[in-house]
């Protein structure tokens, strides 16, 4: 690892001005960034440590929900009442990912702006559409772990599973840079490689995660969430769905979220549509099954996906039905 | 002449060193003439309006490892891991993925399991660091590690710093876990030995006497 500065701002605004004067790269705990250091696939002179920032570390609630601060653990926010009784799909999801030691380590706002694991892009040897290049090397290449939707331009998949439960739950994403605050839904918030290839989210130069809001009229009782890994400890979903029945309480407002199949968590209407019209029984989860991978172009190593997802859906929305595991 | 990125050194006088010697070597120069610039590492001048900026050369870092202050001048680039194990010389913490993948590196900052190698060494300043060596020693061993020899639960040795440390903060916080809790304890801990059987029944085991 080359020997690099490290800068200590204690404001938002000072890590902000940092940013934007040498687009130093911002480090929250460093588990990801430390790695592509040491990797040489990013090559710093200098690191905005954001860890001294006050005011972005902690859960708290008010009017409009709960809000996690961005440098909140990610095994704190796993073991929050707040959060396992209004949105306990995000507690699971969250219980179960990497190991006890990254989840005492990584923050949640660390984890939604990680890059993705595509070993063609965390390769210092490659070039592509996402660090500078042009084309996407796992398309013709190794790609068993990537995207099987909105894969044209880059393949990767969205690394977080709490990603795609945020969206479910109507997640609100607070950034801030030196011009002020913006709340972005999350929704919106992971950005397609054809809305811009080199991006992963929606941040400008110096703008940074402060908060994620999870709304108080989104709290949800009837969720659903099923992962497959190739192993059960420190692994990366294979795919995952997220299902939220009566999102709020609202009778008829779903969710159907899939995490790691695409870019970026994929909302699935179609899907809500089936949940939409009447009591989930065996047809209806048959629909689901049928529908759940259309539109996929699978390449050459990871058309699995498509059958593992019509395996999770049914799961997740027994689940989240009250119903025995079939 | 191959120079090796990290050293600074040419290969083929690396070679020659020991790396063990080598390391020692250093320390010992590092050691002599450390200044200690309060509040400087830590980033705790919160009035100035100017951020600190640390490095790329070495600052002085003050840590708490095992009950005591060592104090050592690393670059702020330095992993909590490598200042312990090149810097303090506590060998004890094991480096072998380096990239938070295995837990050989474990460490108990504030009493929670952490990759050492993944963090900076700046990053755990004001925190209570414990490592294996502040755990047991050979002539006084914690129950935990009696309980691994008992129930022959290492092979080649080489992940056990990071079982021991894992599994002594899985019984602080659960003093008689079942067998589900303690694989969810051990989860982030590999062992290519495969050994994993028998550290679930070294923690039963000082489950049982009521150890720790």
């Amino acid at each position: 690892m080359k020997p690099f500065q490290v800068a200590l701002p204690s404001t938002i605004d000072q890590a902000s001005k940092l940013q934007l004067k040498d687009a130093s790269p911002f480090m929250a705990a460093g588990t990801d960034l430390l790695v592509r250091i040491k990797d040489y696939v990013t090559v710093p002179d200098m690191i905005i440590d954001l860890k001294r920032i006050d005011g972005i570390n902690g859960i708290t609630s008010d009017d409009r929900g709960v809000w996690l601060g961005a440098l909140t653990r990610m095994h704190d926010v796993a073991v929050s009442e707040k959060i396992q009784q209004g949105y306990p799909a995000l507690a699971e999801t969250i219980r179960n990912a990497a190991t006890p030691q990254i989840r005492n380590m990584a923050t949640i706002g660390g984890n939604i702006c990680q890059q993705p694991r595509c070993w063609y892009l965390r390769h210092e040897g490659y070039s592509c559409a996402k660090n500078g290049g042009s084309g996407c090397w796992a398309r013709d290449g190794e790609n068993e772990f990537h995207a099987i939707f909105g894969n044209k331009v880059c393949a990767v998949v969205q690394p977080s599973n709490a990603a795609p439960v945020l969206v479910a739950y109507g997640a609100v994403i607070e950034v801030q840079g030196s011009d002020g605050k913006r709340e972005i839904p999350a929704g919106e918030f992971f950005v397609t490689p054809e809305q811009d290839p080199r991006k992963d989210v929606d941040l400008t130069s110096g703008e940074l995660v402060t908060r994620i809001l999870l709304p108080a009229e989104n709290r949800t009782t009837r969720w659903g969430y099923s992962e497959a890994r190739e192993k059960q400890s420190f692994d990366w979903a294979l795919a995952s769905v997220t299902v939220l029945l009566d999102r709020g309480g609202r009778a008829g407002e779903h969710r159907v979220v899939l995490g790691a199949v695409s870019p970026v968590p994929l909302r699935r209407k179609d899907l809500e549509k089936i949940l939409a019209g009447g009591a989930v029984d065996g047809d209806r989860i048959s629909s689901l099954k049928k529908k759940v991978g259309e539109g996929a172009t699978p390449l050459s190593g990871n058309g699995y996906k498509v059958q593992m997802l019509q395996g999770l859906i049914g799961k997740a929305v027994r689940q989240a039905s009250g119903q025995k595991e079939g | 002449m191959a120079m090796n990125p990290e050293s600074g050194l040419p290969d083929e006088q690396r070679e020659k060193v020991s790396r063990r010697t080598f390391i020692k070597g250093a320390s010992a120069v590092a050691a002599v003439g450390v200044v200690q610039i309060p509040g400087a590492a830590a980033g705790i001048d919160k009035a100035g309006v100017e951020p600190d900026i640390l490095g790329p050369g070495p600052v002085s870092i003050r840590l708490r490892v095992n009950r005591s202050d060592l104090d050592v001048e690393a670059p702020p680039s330095t992993t909590l891991l490598d200042l312990l194990r090149d810097h303090h010389g506590l060998t004890g913490t094991k480096r072998v993925c380096d990239r938070g993948s295995c837990g050989a590196c474990t460490v108990l900052i504030d009493g929670r399991v952490v990759d050492s190698c993944s963090m900076l060494a700046i990053d755990a300043i004001g925190s209570e660091i414990t490592t294996i060596e502040g755990i047991g020693t050979p002539e006084n061993l914690s129950d935990l590690q009696q309980a691994f020899i008992e129930t022959d639960a290492l092979q080649c040795g080489f992940c056990t710093p990071g079982m021991v440390v894992s599994c002594t903060a899985l019984l602080e916080q659960n003093p008689s876990p079942d067998r589900d809790q303690i694989r969810q304890g051990i989860a982030g801990n590999i062992c290519r030995c495969g050994t994993y059987q028998n550290v679930i029944e070294a923690v039963e085991y000082a489950s049982r006497k009521g150890g720790k």
